[in-house]
């Protein structure tokens, strides 16, 4: 143990400095939790109007599986094949990455 | 290395509590900014940088667990912190306008007047406050970054990643000259990162106003450090 001949002396909360500072902490707290819930409550709010977009579109559509899409089937007839043949295999299919890296 | 008429007492300046947090900041921080760096530079091969990333990582968790142990466990040392750093006045102007007198006792070799001090200068609560509200908004926006990607939209992860990388460089550049200075003060250096302790003598030369308002003897007595009427107003 340190031997010494003087120290500070204590210092004593007040009630308004516990307050204010417990006041502050909260506020920063909240309105960055404010601030972020916001914008991803609108990001959702997007991504679900989007959705129901795409159901609506579906429930208008009179052929609603793609091996019943015309513009598809043309696309194989003319262009690719058939489904799973070697250009549609490297023009539609993705690339396994690892991503467990951090970076 | 002090050049003060020594009595052989000596105070407290940091107990216990307060230099396990600033190991646990030199731990975490330092090594946290440098992987930052590396990070950011993108120094090194894939392997190094995804190895810099773990350490910074690690120096995260410590830096932000140590932070909420000092909050809770140190609360009035925060707000003698705070009180003392939020207190700036004519004397700190007149601190700030000679730096302190560093700048003419390292280069000039000469002592000029400088306003008495409390147990922080004028400098070292300039770089309180930016620690404080930096660390802070680094741990909050280093956190996102790293947890909370996918459920952030980009926009806030954008934002957080230019917070996060523009405070990181301010703080390790202000902190390059804090280990500078504090290495420079060597007594105060040894206390903190030491026992604790140091001369009265040194205490009373740099920070008069703390030894003059706010210590007092172990022991009780009403002898007071300034008895020996060495307050001084120089460097």
């Amino acid at each position: 143990m340190a031997k010494y001949d003087y120290v500070e002396k204590a210092v004593k909360v007040t009630r308004r400095e516990f307050l204010a500072i417990l006041g502050v902490g909260a506020a920063f707290l909240f309105s960055g939790a404010a601030l972020v819930s916001n914008v991803v409550f609108d990001r959702n709010k997007y991504i679900k109007m989007r959705a129901a977009g795409i159901y609506k579109d579906d429930e208008k559509s009179p052929k609603r599986q793609s091996h019943n899409n015309k513009g598809l089937n043309d696309m194989y007839a003319r262009f690719a094949g058939e489904p799973l043949s070697p250009l549609a295999e490297e023009l539609f299919h993705t690339h396994y990455i690892d991503r467990s890296k951090l970076l | 290395m002090s050049n003060h008429a020594l009595s052989g007492e000596k105070v407290l300046k940091h107990r216990l509590s307060s230099r396990l947090f600033h190991w646990a900041l030199i731990i975490s921080f330092l090594p946290a900014a440098a992987t930052g760096v590396i990070i950011w530079l993108k120094f090194g091969g894939e392997d190094f940088v995804n190895l810099a990333m773990k350490i910074h990582i690690v120096g995260a968790a410590i830096l932000t667990l140590s932070c909420i142990l000092y909050t809770l466990f140190s609360f009035d040392r925060v707000v003698a912190f705070l009180r003392v750093a939020f207190k700036f006045g004519k004397d700190d102007i007149e601190w700030m306008q000679v730096c302190g007198g560093y700048p003419q006792k390292m280069f000039l070799g000469k002592e000029v007047p400088v306003p008495p001090m409390d147990k922080m200068n004028s400098g070292q609560k300039m770089l309180g406050l930016l620690v404080l509200f930096g660390t802070i908004l680094l741990i909050f926006t280093g956190w996102m970054l790293y947890m909370f990607i996918p459920f952030i939209p980009k926009e806030i992860s954008l934002y957080a990643h230019w917070i996060h990388w523009g405070l990181g460089l301010l703080l390790g550049a202000s902190i390059l000259a804090h280990i500078f200075l504090g290495i420079y003060n060597w007594d105060d250096f040894k206390a903190m990162l030491g026992n604790g302790t140091m001369p009265i003598e040194v205490a009373n030369h740099h920070n008069p106003l703390w030894v003059f308002e706010k210590i007092e003897r172990v022991d009780g007595s009403d002898k007071k450090a300034t008895d020996k009427g060495n307050v001084s107003t120089s460097v």
